[in-house]
């Protein structure tokens, strides 16, 4: 693996006006990885893959894609790209073949092939003028783009709005087989089966702010294991338990959350006549909801 | 718990907006008709309102400057004579229309409405099809739609709204000129003529929006028949014409206008063409789907082999293209007429010498000589040329507002290529469309054995490039400046340096106001001598103008409509 991280967010800040819609962002992205940049709508997920892209200019701070800042170099950055926006415009009196034609001579080539093969799987119709695409048509005209080239960078902003779930499930494929070739993938998504599908690690952005990044098994020992347990006789004592809180005993059941090491839990389950015991993990769905509930405070030295 | 049942709805809600019953639910009476029929007419005039604005300004004060300094410009009994001359002569008529009663202030100003209507009914075919058809092309409509009020009334909500600009429109000629001292009734009359006029087109863009299914194609359309409409006013001044033939363009019922002779006839002509116009875009609705057009206008029919997009230039060659065609057409039409007519004009104006000097006082030298009509051809052709450069810095914005340029940005294209390569090709586009100018002048003069050398014609051509060049130049500054402004201050500064030239002569500005305007820096080539400095003057600001936009545009954000 090269030392240079395909992607480098180092202290980047953006604001516009008084608002700050990215707050000291600093993350890597290696080669090879998919990584899933998950935040709400307003989170700052758009301004990220822009400043990173350099159609906007960090307020302070640095954004990197193979060591070059593609505000001060865009041309020699793009290189290594390939960009799928999440709300697709295309030229309303070029077809869709067209288009690709277009975009692929500006990249400065692309696997025409694979063109052939992609505009099959995804069904898509390069004969159509661009004024008559639907918004998951105007999409594909963009993901087939982005794919063609074989870029050792993908960044994706949003990719599958406006696809439907065969499609969704083809881009997919498509993203896994990119990883296989070694091909590195920024996805900014509010999708979250998407990203628990597909990437490795995870960032999570809120108001701008970087407030979790790592595995999706790091962000879920981060948080409460749900534990439910049936028993006989007398209930065992949780009181003192470390770790443990929320526990809802009623009619022989419990169910009770956990954080951290499970065994002083086990060893307090055990005094008692346990008959069965499951232990799951947060679902993506529930860690978003922690990090995103408007009543939860931004972590401490978040984004910092 | 107990559910409270008391709907209660706030004084601010607006219409349209479902109820609280305070546990969550929501009271789902419709709402009103009227009352969002209303709230969507608002949201139509507020659309229309800046453009309108501009176009009333601009009309109103180069009309009322025609009143203004009627009395002095023909301060004696002969040069009143002299003037009323013009009358029945028809090389002028065909270019001006009718005229009727030029010894009177409203004969005179009425006489500058067969140029000034063309500029109205420009206005009225863009505002037109602007509504109702980018608004649905740009999937606007799609929503508004899908509300209580049905496709018709929402169109009539947008038609209701044009009619409010072309009321203020009346209404600011009918005051105007009544105040500059212009007969009350001719005012009034002239007023409502020209909001008719403008009403007309803006029902014909509002139809074609129906009939075809993009808002280029609609404009097309309208300026397709606008141009057969203007030939038709040519035809009509031919003096073997019947007077008859004046009533089948719009373009000639202006000259009708006088209270003395028929201007009832022309507001029952211009209601009538309006009421069927109107049944015609309700009926030509109903037969079609959103976002198609009725004829055979589905969006989605598969093109057959289309040329294939090789890259950055091709594609900044084909955009600068599509809107050099339509005013290629525009212009090919107004050389080529000007041509046919510069032998016939130049005698004409000859033998009126009052003529001769208005021309020289308005810059147009000679305009008794063949080489002085293709001059004033050419200082047409300059404000023509100039508003084409300022509609691709436009157009060039479009591309950045709609972020279709994100595409190409995030490829290893740079910026400034891609800009610098939009701002060669506009500027390639003006070029080839003053040599489209030269050519049809000269092919015009050819036919009627008018004495107009090519190589002449090709100097006047050469000698209005650098006003359009500078016209993109100050876009492009604009662009890189104030991204959001790019369209209305490129075009009002064209258009405001264009009227200081026109009505500044008339108003007798000092001379050092009028030198500001680039356009009167122009010499009346062939009519005079070219003369370089002033040219290369406008080459340069307009360089460094668009070099200061190139360089602002790269050190800044993108930035959306």
């Amino acid at each position: 693996m090269s030392t240079t991280p395909v992607v480098r967010f180092t202290e980047t800040t953006k604001r516009f006006g008084e608002l700050t819609a990215l707050d000291r962002l600093t993350l890597d992205v290696h080669e090879g990885e998919i990584v899933g940049l998950l935040g709400p709508n307003g989170a700052g997920k758009t301004t990220t893959l822009r400043t990173l892209l350099g159609l906007m200019q960090p307020t302070s701070g640095h954004a990197r894609i193979m060591g070059v800042d593609a505000w001060r170099e865009p041309v020699e950055a793009h290189r290594h790209l390939a960009y799928i926006p999440g709300d697709v415009t295309v030229w309303p009196e070029l077809t869709g073949g067209q288009i690709l034609d277009l975009l692929g001579a500006t990249s400065g080539g692309y696997d025409e092939a694979y063109r052939e093969e992609l505009t099959e799987r995804f069904n898509f119709d390069p004969r159509k003028k661009g004024r008559s695409y639907s918004k998951g048509n105007r999409q594909k005209v963009a993901i087939i783009a982005a794919l063609m080239t074989r870029a050792p960078f993908l960044a994706m902003d949003e990719p599958t709005s406006g696809l439907d779930p065969l499609m969704e499930a083809t881009f997919q494929d498509c993203l896994r087989e990119a990883k296989a070739r070694g091909q590195t993938i920024l996805l900014s998504s509010h999708i979250l089966s998407e990203v628990e599908a597909v990437c490795d690690r995870v960032a999570v952005l809120r108001q701008g702010v970087l407030v979790e990044h790592g595995t999706l098994a790091d962000l879920r020992h981060l948080h409460a294991t749900t534990v439910e347990a049936t028993y006989s006789g007398q209930p065992p004592r949780l009181d003192d338990v470390a770790g443990v809180e929320d526990v809802v005993i009623a009619n022989g059941s419990i169910r009770l959350q956990v954080q951290g090491s499970t065994d002083p839990l086990l060893k307090a389950l055990a005094t008692a006549e346990v008959h069965t015991l499951s232990m799951r993990e947060p679902t993506l769905e529930e860690l978003f909801h922690a990090y995103y509930d408007e009543s939860t405070e931004l972590p401490a030295g978040a984004g910092a | 718990m107990t559910i409270p049942t008391t709907t209660t709805t706030r004084p601010t809600d607006p219409p349209g907006a479902a109820a609280s019953t305070g546990d969550g639910r929501t009271d789902r009476t419709p709402p009103s008709p009227v009352r969002v029929w209303l709230r969507l007419y608002r949201h139509h005039l507020r659309l229309l309102r800046g453009a309108a604005i501009a176009w009333i300004t601009g009309l109103t004060v180069v009309s009322v400057g025609v009143v203004a300094t009627y009395e002095d410009r023909y301060a004696t009994p002969e040069e009143l004579a002299l003037f009323a001359e013009m009358e029945g002569i028809p090389a002028f008529e065909a270019m001006l229309g009718r005229f009727v009663q030029l010894t009177t202030v409203e004969g005179a100003t009425l006489s500058r409405w067969g140029m000034f209507s063309i500029l109205a009914a420009v206005w009225g075919m863009l505002a037109g099809a602007r509504l109702l058809r980018r608004a649905e092309e740009r999937g606007h409509l799609e929503l508004l739609r899908a509300g209580v009020v049905g496709p018709r009334g929402l169109t009539l909500s947008a038609i209701a709204a044009l009619f409010t600009t072309h009321l203020c429109f009346a209404v600011a000629v009918g005051v105007s000129h009544t105040a500059a001292g212009m007969d009350t009734a001719t005012s009034w009359a002239l007023g409502g003529a020209a909001a008719l006029l403008t009403a007309t087109f803006a029902l014909g863009g509002a139809l074609a929006s129906q009939l075809v299914a993009s808002y280029r194609r609609a404009v097309g359309l309208v300026g397709s028949v606008m141009g057969v409409l203007l030939g038709l006013r040519l035809l009509a001044a031919a003096s073997v014409t019947p007077e008859w033939v004046w009533w089948t363009t719009p373009f000639g019922w202006v000259g009708y206008l006088h209270p003395s002779d028929e201007a009832w006839a022309t507001v029952f002509a211009a209601f009538s063409v309006l009421v069927l116009l109107l049944l015609l875009v309700v009926v030509a609705l109903s037969q079609r789907d959103l976002t198609a057009g009725w004829l055979g206008g589905a969006t989605d029919e598969p093109s057959r082999s289309p040329r294939p997009v090789r890259g950055h230039t091709d594609l900044a060659t084909r955009l600068t293209a599509a809107g050099a065609r339509t005013w290629g057409a525009i212009i090919g039409i107004v050389t080529l007429a000007f041509g046919l007519l510069s032998r016939d004009f130049s005698e004409a104006v000859a033998d009126l010498p009052t003529m001769v000097e208005m021309g020289n006082q308005l810059g147009w030298y000679d305009i008794d000589t063949p080489e002085g009509i293709v001059a004033f051809t050419f200082a047409l052709v300059a404000l023509l040329l100039a508003v084409f450069a300022a509609g691709q810095a436009a157009a060039i914005r479009e591309e950045e507002a709609s972020w279709r340029i994100e595409h190409l940005l995030v490829r290893p294209l740079g910026r400034v290529r891609w800009l610098v390569t939009r701002i060669a090709t506009a500027a390639i586009a003006v070029v080839l469309l003053a040599l489209l100018g030269a050519a049809m002048v000269s092919i015009g003069s050819a036919v009627v054995g008018s004495p107009i050398a090519v190589v002449d014609a090709l100097v006047a051509a050469v000698n209005i490039i650098p006003v359009a060049w500078l016209s993109l130049g100050i876009g492009i500054a604009v662009l890189g400046l104030a991204p959001r402004l790019t369209a209305p201050l490129t075009y009002g500064l064209v258009l405001a340096a264009y009227l200081l030239d026109f009505v500044g002569g008339l108003l007798e500005l000092p001379e050092w106001a009028l030198e500001l305007s680039p356009f009167r820096q122009l010499a009346a080539v062939p009519a005079q001598s070219i003369e370089p400095l002033p040219l290369l003057v406008m080459i340069g600001v307009g360089v460094v103008a668009a070099a200061i936009g190139t360089t602002v545009f790269r050190r800044r954000d993108l930035q959306e409509a």
